[in-house]
């Protein structure tokens, strides 16, 4: 039985306050590149491309559980709260990561709402980093679904998380990766999916904003799948053209998840994706 | 389709469900009508614990439904295409693309989602056999 390269760990850090136990998986050596996961899922996402042998040659993958998701415990005091994800916690977790792992002109590669999070810190803080991969990424999404599903008494929402975003997933990919995908949203806690898409289908903040990022010395590329109905092609092209210098790739026949639903559609195509960053 | 076509489709898949035993342990507190209407025809679909009771061809004004699915005749072909295209591959696509519509009790379709799409899947799965 082989062992796996990736490794498991976990570092405290302070987001809004409050400390965050967050656990992160790595593996390679050389340029570091944070990795981050959807909504309502976790860093097993990024599972391939850490266990790449060759891409790890070169790369060192960083991929995190954000707060209240995967193996990152929620902040102290959670039970008697609300949880709602905003821009801004995203972001101070990001760079809290950045600071506290001492990493050096990482770049930044995140999906769906972590692509999101891609163009705000291309925007408002590009400083600490390289460059940035924003995959099923676009400016703004409001939702084309009730998010209240997904937290009930009366009903599981990771289930019904899952077959809501399966509607997200390609036809193509294969079977056992298309369920690994689900079963990442049917194991979130309860609520989280529903306060990460609160943030992700009302901040707006984006729109209008594209137009001042400066690609010029941090690339900015956009990654879509043509079976993602949430973050559409044309809506990472509209997102894509309002960025001056931005570069788009629409990848045939993969969906929302392209990383964990067929890695091997996904990865020239990541590849790709590292190489423009310079 | 005709609706004597249709009524046939739903019930082989109907017959495909009792071959899917998983589908009937998921739909297992799942017994509501549900109301198929593809263009100007309608047929109702009885489900009883996670089985296929009955297809009925409609229209009709006495029936309840629990929930309903709206769809044009050429979007549900191509979602029963063995390798549907972009859009067409799922239940939703259909609303977001403004192709179909899903109306009435909706949160009784979202707690049962899994079984329901699989079900509407197996007509998929006939195609591509």
């Amino acid at each position: 039985m082989a062992l796996e390269q990736i490794i498991g760990r976990y570092v405290t850090i302070e987001v809004q306050g409050r400390k965050n136990r967050i656990y992160f998986e790595e593996a390679g050596s050389g340029q570091p590149v944070l990795c981050f996961h959807t909504a309502g899922a976790d860093s097993r996402q990024w599972r391939h491309i850490l266990n790449d042998p060759e891409l790890t040659k070169a790369y060192r993958f960083i991929a995190p559980d954000m707060p209240w998701h995967g193996k990152s415990l929620p902040p102290e005091g959670f039970h008697e709260e609300e949880y709602l994800l905003t821009t801004e916690a995203y972001m101070e977790t990001v760079l809290k990561l950045v600071k506290a792992l001492t990493l050096e002109n990482p770049i930044y590669a995140g999906c769906s709402m972590g692509g999101r999070i891609a163009l705000q810190l291309a925007l408002k803080t590009p400083d600490p980093f390289k460059g940035f991969i924003a995959i099923e990424a676009s400016d703004f999404q409001p939702a084309w679904y009730d998010i209240d599903w997904f937290h009930r008494p009366d009903a599981h929402g990771g289930e019904m998380g899952a077959a809501l975003v399966s509607a997200n997933i390609a036809p193509q990919s294969p079977e056992a990766e298309r369920w690994n995908t689900q079963w990442m949203f049917m194991q979130s806690g309860p609520g989280v999916f529903r306060g990460d898409l609160s943030f992700y289908t009302q901040d707006d903040s984006l729109v209008g904003q594209l137009g001042r990022i400066d690609t010029g010395a941090r690339p900015v590329h956009l990654m879509v799948g043509t079976y993602d109905m949430t973050c559409t092609p044309e809506d990472a092209k509209r997102t894509a053209d309002a960025i001056p210098g931005a570069s788009l790739a629409v990848m045939d026949g993969i969906g929302h998840f392209p990383m964990s639903e067929n890695p091997d559609v996904f990865r020239p195509y990541f590849v790709d994706a590292l190489a423009k960053m310079g | 389709m005709q609706t004597a076509s249709l009524r046939a489709r739903f019930e082989e898949m109907g017959t495909a469900l009792t071959q899917k035993p998983h589908l009937k342990r998921l739909g297992q507190l799942f017994s509501e009508t549900v109301l198929i209407e593809v263009d100007d025809q309608q047929i109702y679909l009885y489900f009883h614990r996670g089985l296929l009771e009955r297809v009925e061809e409609g229209p009709s004004s006495k029936i309840p439904w629990r929930f309903v699915l709206r769809v044009d005749g050429e979007a549900l072909d191509a979602f029963w295409h063995p390798m549907p295209a972009p859009r067409f591959h799922d239940i939703f696509g259909f609303v977001k693309t403004g192709r179909g519509r899903i109306d009435g009790d909706i949160l009784t379709l979202v707690k049962n989602l899994r079984f329901f799409k699989e079900f509407m899947a197996l007509g998929r799965q006939k195609e591509a056999a």
